[in-house]
């Protein structure tokens, strides 16, 4: 186990600086001149060639490439993640001030996603093709299909028409005011989570549907238990190793999806600050925050390879 | 089933067996092929021009004259709806079709060579993976400003690891069957064995993945959009309208909410029911797994 743990996490590790290049060249050299990338082409014709000389060294951008890039290294080294072009506060404090909404977001719709998503799968997988079951992949389909910000626009729409309510705008921590808190993250939350229930019932309605066939699972039936029981105990736990990889990976592009539906909701976490860097071209800001969202991906799959290692023993002694 | 039947005939019998195995898909297919033809035909059926204001109707919800209403400058909502579908169509066509094309011909390579060519190709593809396909999308589209050639690279890119890791397990299995090997006794070069041998095999897979990933294309391309860095207004792209409708007020007026995002849902729907029939009817044992 512990083997495998270490070679997971170098892997993990080469993946990060793989992805720290890809962003570095993204970000920085793909624009051609970051000035033109901060600026806009039409602004960027605006600059003097003294104010342009003067911007590339006040950012460090006259230094070569490889000392840029081992310029940002340190920047993350050293906890701050750089600087904002705009704002005096440090893209670290930007992230520690906006980040927990989103985590809570992201957390909260997965949680959703399960509760939704399981049930409806074992609904599915105990008659397939009955009626229940094609409801509820229809219902999946439709969910698939329609964008998370677009409802999130609606639901918005719909609460301030009918009930003229609007979820407070300013940021609550959790601790501090849990219920103006669980307003703002609980629409951007059910609405990323519908959408990964979809993802949730189809995988575990299909992995059911094999486990259900298994040798072992018809000794249970044989031996005379109840078919629930046989389902919910003895098929389900293998039918969710599957469940819980997707997971990771939805996980990761929960807190993607989070960067428009938090610009429907007006929900103001690091999905929103991620449009605002958009919007202002503000390139280290948002280099950081590429480099963050794709690092916690990372992380989010090695820890559920390690979940997996542990419940699945076939593949720790792989 | 005789060898004389011209082109139009197999493809004739091809859609009838289509839709006989997947009637479903085959409805949602027409509907694709209608929103398809909405779009080529977009200046032609639109009422209005899509860029033109009426200082007389602003911000007028739907009623005869302008049955999806108007926005706050007084363009006409349906007008701007018909053509939306040309940006969401072009850019989710040619980006699925450029990164599934360069993601399989990679894939190709990479699994027929093997080697450290092979292992190094695996890592990049890893790392282009490792980034929820928005985030990287909406890097690239920043990077290199807006436009529609820009945002096309942008999801294109994002869509080269699902190519290359199915072309190439695909290559993987192929490579040690016999008639290929036959071909290599018979000393055929590389690229022959490549491409007459091997590619023919790969069809069904890239039909498989392009119509698959048609839906994911047209969400980003929509979230692009909205998020300001897809193609700049004027031009109308259903992301866009979603987008303006968020800054036309405090409450954004529901008609420039509504038919945006009931366009892009059934777009999506319709591409993605006829990926899934593509899917079944080209490969079953690949369900669930592209």
């Amino acid at each position: 186990m512990y083997s495998y743990i270490v070679r997971r996490m170098g892997f993990g590790l080469i993946t990060i600086v793989g992805v720290s290049i890809i962003v570095f060249v993204v970000m920085r050299i793909l624009p051609g001149d970051p000035l033109v990338a901060i600026f806009g082409p039409e602004g960027y014709t605006k600059l003097s060639e003294a104010d342009r000389l003067g911007y590339m060294k006040q950012l460090g951008l006259s230094d070569p490439l490889y000392i840029q890039y081992l310029h940002w290294m340190g920047d993350i080294a050293n906890g701050s993640f750089g600087h904002s072009f705009f704002r005096s506060e440090s893209v670290a404090e930007m992230i520690g001030r906006r980040g927990p909404l989103t985590a809570e977001i992201g957390i909260l719709a997965v949680a959703f996603s399960w509760l939704i998503g399981i049930p409806v799968a074992i609904v599915s997988a105990l008659r397939p093709n009955s009626l229940p079951d094609n409801v509820a992949r229809f219902i999946s389909i439709l969910c698939l299909a329609v964008p998370g910000f677009w409802v999130g626009m609606l639901i918005v729409l719909a609460s301030l028409f009918w009930f003229g309510y609007r979820a407070p705008l300013t940021g609550a921590s959790l601790f501090v005011d849990p219920w103006s808190n669980f307003q703002i993250v609980i629409g951007p939350a059910v609405v990323l989570g519908m959408g990964q229930a979809a993802y949730i019932a189809r995988m575990a309605r299909s992995s059911l549907l094999e486990v259900i066939r298994e040798d072992y699972v018809r000794t249970a039936r044989a031996k005379g238990l109840n078919a629930r029981l046989v389902i919910i105990w003895h098929a389900l736990p293998n039918a969710l190793l599957p469940v819980i990889t997707l997971s990771g990976i939805l996980l990761g592009f929960v807190l993607a999806g989070s960067i428009p539906v938090e610009r429907a909701f007006g929900t103001p976490g690091l999905g929103s600050a991620m449009f605002s860097a958009v919007g202002e071209r503000d390139v280290f800001v948002m280099q950081n925050l590429v480099f963050l969202y794709a690092v916690v991906f990372v992380v989010l799959n090695i820890l559920v390879d390690l979940i997996i290692a542990w419940l699945d023993p076939r593949i720790r002694y792989a | 089933m005789s060898a004389t039947l011209t082109l139009p005939g197999r493809l004739g019998r091809g859609i009838l067996y289509f839709a006989r195995r997947a009637p479903m898909s085959a409805f949602w297919g027409v509907v694709a092929l209608a929103i398809l033809i909405m779009a080529i035909t977009a200046p032609v059926i639109a009422p209005f021009d899509p860029v033109k204001s009426d200082f007389r109707a602003m911000s007028k919800p739907p009623y005869e004259k302008h049955v999806f209403g108007t926005d706050q400058i007084g363009r006409d909502t349906l007008s701007r709806v018909i053509h939306g579908s040309r940006a969401s169509l072009t850019v989710a066509v040619s980006a699925v079709l450029l990164g599934t094309t360069v993601g399989a011909l990679w894939g190709l390579a990479s699994g027929y060579f093997g080697g450290r060519f092979d292992i190094f190709s695996q890592r990049i593809l890893e790392f282009l993976q490792s980034f929820p396909d928005l985030i990287l999308a909406m890097a690239i589209a920043m990077a290199l400003g807006a436009g529609t050639g820009t945002v096309i690279l942008a999801i294109a890119i994002t869509r080269i690891p699902f190519g290359g890791r199915v072309i190439r397990a695909v290559v993987l299995s192929l490579k040690e069957l016999q008639y290929v090997e036959a071909a290599r006794g018979l000393g055929a070069s590389h690229a022959r064995m490549m491409f007459r041998h091997i590619l023919p095999q790969c069809i069904a897979p890239y039909l498989i993945l392009a119509t698959t990933h048609l839906g994911v294309a047209i969400i980003i391309e929509a979230s692009l959009g909205f998020l300001g860095v897809g193609i700049p207004p004027p031009t109308p792209t259903w992301g866009n309208m979603l987008s303006d409708a968020l800054n036309a007020g405090l409450i954004p007026p529901w008609w420039l909410v509504l038919f945006p995002g009931l366009a892009i849902s059934i777009t999506v729907l319709a591409f993605n029911l006829l990926g899934d029939g593509v899917r079944d009817v080209l490969d079953p044992r690949l369900r669930g797994a592209v």
